[in-house]
């Protein structure tokens, strides 16, 4: 590995070394517990690298509660996230998701901007995310800001909107509309730690006092080439009772998650096993 | 209630109902405690006391020097550039352009050396030229001033290859059709087929006969996978030559330096003596290091050539890729036992998948031939094992070295009968129980046995009668498994000599040195040597020093394999100890004027009669005053066991271990996942010398043998590894481990120091085996092959829901 490091520790000096770069070979690292595993199969030469692990700008580092959102800054480590009172309470999917990433030390460093760039079919949090319907806000070298739904925001596998003079600054998660959840993250693999998920299923269901679901956000990774939110499965959803759900019901909500699977075969599962787990975890999230 | 009955009205000698005892850190079971060991009879202030490992702070501080660490002015760095394809012709080899690379000092190929094959059959060039075998296969190796320059030389190497269609599969190799895979083998010769590379026979009593007794005969095949040890420490070697004397020292993390040295000074036809191998602190071996390897003459090589020391040090995935990996095989087992459920007789063929080149994996029958023969009892046995030469890596030795999966046959097997007879899992392996005093079909001789005691601890501790009446409905379904295993536990007489040698010096200062044959690769050894002479000479740990790393210095010894080293350095150090104390007590004697020998030694002195002197008094009189001498021993310890004879008979081993799992598991139908809830192990470890480093054998053995039974599987497609890496490799983590309930047996083994028995290796050769029949018992369903992972599980039961369905649409068309 050998490349030149730039170390921005304001968002201008951030903004002015996206800038000064536009014409050449820049990656932007933050956890960089992925970006390492890349730079030692990649030639790295003549490589520049923005490091943003010394940037102080709490816009991207922070949790806050507006009034009708939660914003979390791209920068805050999936450990920020579990120690978080208000994401375990109102988004328990998120606060799961996040717990069951890797180890404790890849979480004391591995950024939620940074799971979304990598652009993974199996990135964690970035499941959640999709599930909670978040929204990426997006600055620009050249002064302009944009936001997109996180699911519109990933094209395909390993592609964003994100151009090149880009970088997410925070995410905003809408809030719940009652306190009536059910709302996990199914995390499927060999290991309890240290692991990449072969399928997960990431589910967010807000209630009504007698259980009546009135929204619904399911999204299911490493099942295709992007993390679908599973529109259809959700919209079935509206209106049934979680207590009273029926079996074929449930049947029929697996169908229809599986229905956004399209899984590749390799080392870890074969495609048949990808479609097995994920229809029958699908069944499962109703239970208590 | 037949269980009950069986012990009641068992035939095999009466043995005393398994105890708890109070010694922490978990409960002991004593059994046969009339032995007349002298050592055994006093009261014992150190053994049997958790002692911390000698180098226990060194190693969790970041201070242990590891073979990484070590830096030699002006080292060089190497690297070695392997076969692009597994199967190919080499048609040409060109460095020039490495060459011109900045800080490149030299670069080998098989033309530039004048060298020996290596591997005990002799059939593996260290660099390869003609053909490539396999993916590890290594063409080339550069050394450069750094470690980046020199992995860059090596993608500038340039290789043309004829790419040949290669077998990857053992049954394909042994068609008369396949080609010679390897042109050193000489199973044309040897065995009548060219891809043979080693075979082994061996019988005992009637089958025929006992074929006809046979209520139930149960015939199953088995596939175990290829795994690898995946040591925290990669393999590393530094080399420095000395051109003026040619004298060369080795930085090594081989198991068996005096082997070791052998096997360089062969491979590049030099001078054993000549070759000093220092060994730093070793980062894990498990078996891994038991043979030589090409990487360590090529480091010698490119030492030699560039005359500089060299460094070759392997990244993860080198590790994974070219390191010795455990014997896969394909095992065919039938088993037979009467209508009582007795064993009647066990028959076995395996075909060994032994890769590209020999390795101690195709000699693994020697130990399982024990088990197939052995565990429990067994009338009549047959066994042949062919290793088969393919495309694929080869194999080496790995903890158990065989027997996890003779084991799991083995054991898989026992409870199929049980099911076909309707004779509950306990009682058939209790009735067939290996037993004190038995002598087996192969000679094995159990002149103290724990199988029965370990057997019935793990049932009575494991409440298996609870979990198998436990209502099994829902997602997550409950099963308990038993498995048994034998094993040596007095060293294995494979070599004309398995002894260990030990000098002693006490110095003036009352300090000792314990310079001992055997070496330490992270088992614990020298904590124990340490707590024998703190025993026996009541010197404080502060001031013993145990010196076990150089081939220069120390005596001979085997090296680390066969669960040997407590056994045989413990024992070497007692015949030690008792000739310094004989030194001693002459001298003590002499100096307080008193007649005898009944010297007790104590807090650094020697007491007698209400005298006393110190210890480092005694010695610096003997030093400083006439006639002036040194207080140094030196012993040699030699095992009672015998060297087998041609059909493989004979006591191999100072004596036996014994031990038996029952595993507890959670399988979750939704995702196939494997839980292991509950392990209970009883192990015959004859006595305990350090509870809490036994208790460390007991987890990280299990941890292994976990991984190997659900998760662990070296992906091979056409002889390329896909998955080097800790991403796609599935070894477990702490978090998986599950609660490991430990209770030693102690059968006070008169062979053994104190009467203990080997414990390594064994914690992990009957998990495999005693989880296969757990998940078998909690989902009805059966697994042949390991590792028993999630795909399968979920494979199995859509299989058996499928057959569920289509059997009721027949009953309802009748």
């Amino acid at each position: 590995m050998n490349f030149e490091v730039i170390s921005p520790k304001t968002t201008p000096e951030l903004l002015n070394a996206i800038y000064d770069n536009q014409t050449e070979n820049f990656r932007i690292g933050a956890g960089f517990t992925d970006l390492i595993n890349q730079f030692k199969t990649q030639e790295t030469e003549g490589l520049i690298l923005i490091n943003l692990t010394q940037l102080k700008d709490d816009n991207f580092k922070l949790i806050i509660e507006n009034k009708t959102n939660f914003q979390i800054g791209a920068l805050t480590t999936a450990s920020e996230i579990i120690d978080n009172k208000s994401i375990k309470e109102n988004f328990p999917v998120l606060y799961q998701a996040a717990s069951k990433l890797a180890s404790t030390q890849i979480r004391n460093v591995a950024t939620v901007g940074g799971n979304i760039c990598n652009v993974s079919p199996s990135g964690d949090m970035t499941a959640a995310l999709i599930a909670l319907k978040a929204t990426c806000h997006i600055i620009d070298c050249d002064g302009n800001e944009r936001k997109e739904l996180l699911s519109s925001f990933i094209r395909g596998l390993k592609k964003t909107s994100l151009t090149k003079k880009e970088i997410i600054k925070n995410i905003t998660i809408p809030k719940n509309a009652g306190q009536n959840l059910k709302s996990g993250f199914e995390k499927v693999g060999s290991r309890k730690s240290m692991e990449i998920s072969i399928v997960s299923l990431a589910y967010h269901l807000q209630l009504t006092n007698d259980g009546i679901i009135t929204h619904a956000g399911v999204a299911c990774g490493a099942v295709a080439p992007t993390i679908p939110f599973t529109t259809s499965a959700c919209e079935f959803l509206i209106e049934k009772n979680i207590n009273t759900i029926s079996e074929n019901d449930k049947e029929e909500f697996a169908i229809k998650v599986l229905e956004y699977a399209n899984p590749i075969s390799d080392i870890r599962a074969s495609d048949w096993y990808r479609k097995e787990v994920l229809f029958n975890v699908s069944k499962t999230i109703f239970g208590k | 209630m037949l269980l009950r009955q069986f012990i009641k009205n068992s035939s095999n000698p009466p043995l005393t109902p398994p105890k708890e005892g109070k010694l922490p850190p978990f409960g002991r079971v004593g059994v046969g405690q009339t032995s007349n060991f002298k050592t055994m009879k006093k009261e014992l202030n150190i053994i049997g006391k958790s002692h911390q490992k000698l180098d226990g702070k060194e190693r969790v501080s970041g201070k242990a020097v590891y073979g990484h660490d070590i830096e030699l002015p002006n080292m060089l760095h190497g690297s070695i550039l392997r076969a692009k394809y597994p199967c190919a012709e080499i048609i040409s080899i060109d460095t020039s352009k490495a060459l011109t690379l900045e800080g490149v000092e030299c670069i080998i190929t098989a033309n530039d050396v004048d060298v020996n094959n290596i591997g005990y059959k002799r059939d593996h060039p260290i660099l390869k030229k003609g053909t490539v075998n396999c993916n590890r296969d290594e063409i080339a190796a550069v050394a450069a001033q750094t470690k980046e320059i020199a992995d860059k030389a090596i993608q500038l190497i340039e290789v043309k290859y004829k790419i040949k269609e290669g077998v990857y599969d053992p049954f394909e190799a042994l068609k008369e059709t396949a080609p010679r895979i390897n042109e050193f083998g000489k199973g044309a010769e040897q065995f009548g087929n060219k891809n043979v590379a080693e075979y082994f026979h061996y019988e005992h009593g009637n089958l025929a006969e006992q074929k006809a007794k046979s209520k139930v005969i149960v015939k199953k095949r088995y596939e175990l996978p290829r795994v690898t040890h995946a040591c925290m420490a990669t393999s590393n070697i530094t080399a420095e030559f000395n051109n003026f004397d040619g004298r060369l020292t080795l930085w090594s993390s081989t198991q068996v330096p005096f082997l070791y040295q052998r096997d360089i000074a062969h491979a590049l036809k030099m001078e054993p003596s000549k070759i000093r191998v220092i060994q730093p602190i070793i980062g894990g071996g498990f078996g891994s290091k038991l043979d030589m390897h090409p990487f360590e003459p090529i480091c010698v090589l490119l030492a030699k050539k560039s005359g500089k020391p060299v460094q070759i040090l392997y990244s993860r995935e080198e590790e994974f890729l070219a390191s010795p990996t455990r014997q896969p095989m394909v095992i065919d087992l039938t088993t037979g036992c009467d209508e009582n459920g007795k064993f009647t007789f066990r028959e076995v063929e395996i075909i060994k998948d032994n890769g590209a080149y020999t390795s101690w994996g195709a000699t693994t029958p020697f130990v399982m031939m024990q088990s197939y023969s052995s565990l429990y009892q067994v009338p009549a046995c047959k066994f042949d094992s062919h290793a088969v030469y393919t495309n694929n890596p080869f194999a080496g030795s790995f903890r158990g070295y065989g027997n996890p999966q003779a084991t799991f046959s083995i054991e898989s097997n026992i409870d199929l009968m049980a099911e076909e007879l309707g004779m509950d899992k306990r009682e058939i392996r209790l009735i067939n129980a290996n037993y004190k005093g038995e002598i087996t079909g192969q000679g094995l001789h159990f002149k103290t046995c724990g199988a029965i005691p370990a057997l019935k601890t793990v049932i009575e501790k494991s409440n298996y009668d609870k979990i198998m009446a436990a209502p099994n409905t829902g997602r997550y379904k409950r099963g308990v498994g038993l498995g048994s295993m034998l094993h040596v536990g007095g060293g294995a007489k494979i070599y004309r000599s398995d002894g260990c040698g030990t000098t002693l010096k006490l110095d003036d200062y009352g300090y000792l040195t314990i310079v001992t044959g055997s070496n330490e690769i992270g088992q614990g050894s020298e904590t124990v040597l340490a707590m024998i002479a703190m025993e026996e000479l009541g010197i404080p740990k502060e001031k013993i020093k145990v010196i076990n790393t150089d081939t220069d210095v120390k005596p001979w010894d085997v090296g680390v394999h066969a669960s040997r080293t407590s056994f045989v350095a413990g024992n070497s150090l007692l015949g030690a100890i008792k000739l310094i104390k004989e030194k001693l007590n002459n001298k003590a004697s002499q100096l307080l004027n008193v007649k005898t020998n009944e010297w007790e030694y104590k807090d650094g002195s020697m007491l007698f009669n209400g005298q006393e002197i110190k210890l480092d008094k005694v010695a610096r009189e003997m030093h400083f005053a006439s006639p002036h001498e040194l207080c140094t021993v030196n012993y040699f310890y030699e095992p009672p066991s015998r060297f087998q004879d041609k059909d493989f008979k004979g006591d191999v081993s100072g004596n036996y271990a014994f031990a038996s799992q029952a595993i507890e598991v959670e399988v979750d139908t939704v995702t196939g996942n494997v839980q292991v809830l509950n392990v209970h192990v009883s192990q015959d470890v004859g006595r305990v010398l350090n509870p809490i480093g036994l208790q460390g054998q007991m987890e990280g053995g299990l941890a292994t043998g976990i991984g190997y039974a659900l998760t662990e599987e070296m992906i091979y497609e056409k002889g390329i590894l896909k998955n080097p890496s800790f991403h796609g490799y599935k070894m477990l983590t702490s978090t998986d481990m599950p609660d490991v309930h430990f209770y030693p047996i102690e059968t006070y083994d008169e062979a053994g120091p104190y009467g203990s028995k080997g414990a390594g290796e064994a914690p992990l050769i009957p998990t495999a085996a005693a989880i296969a029949n757990a998940v078998s018992n909690a989902l009805g369903v059966r697994f042949y092959s390991l590792p028993i992972t999630a795909e399968k599980v979920l494979r199995a039961l859509s299989e058996k829901k499928l057959e569920t369905r289509n059997s009721k649409q027949e009953t309802n068309k009748i």
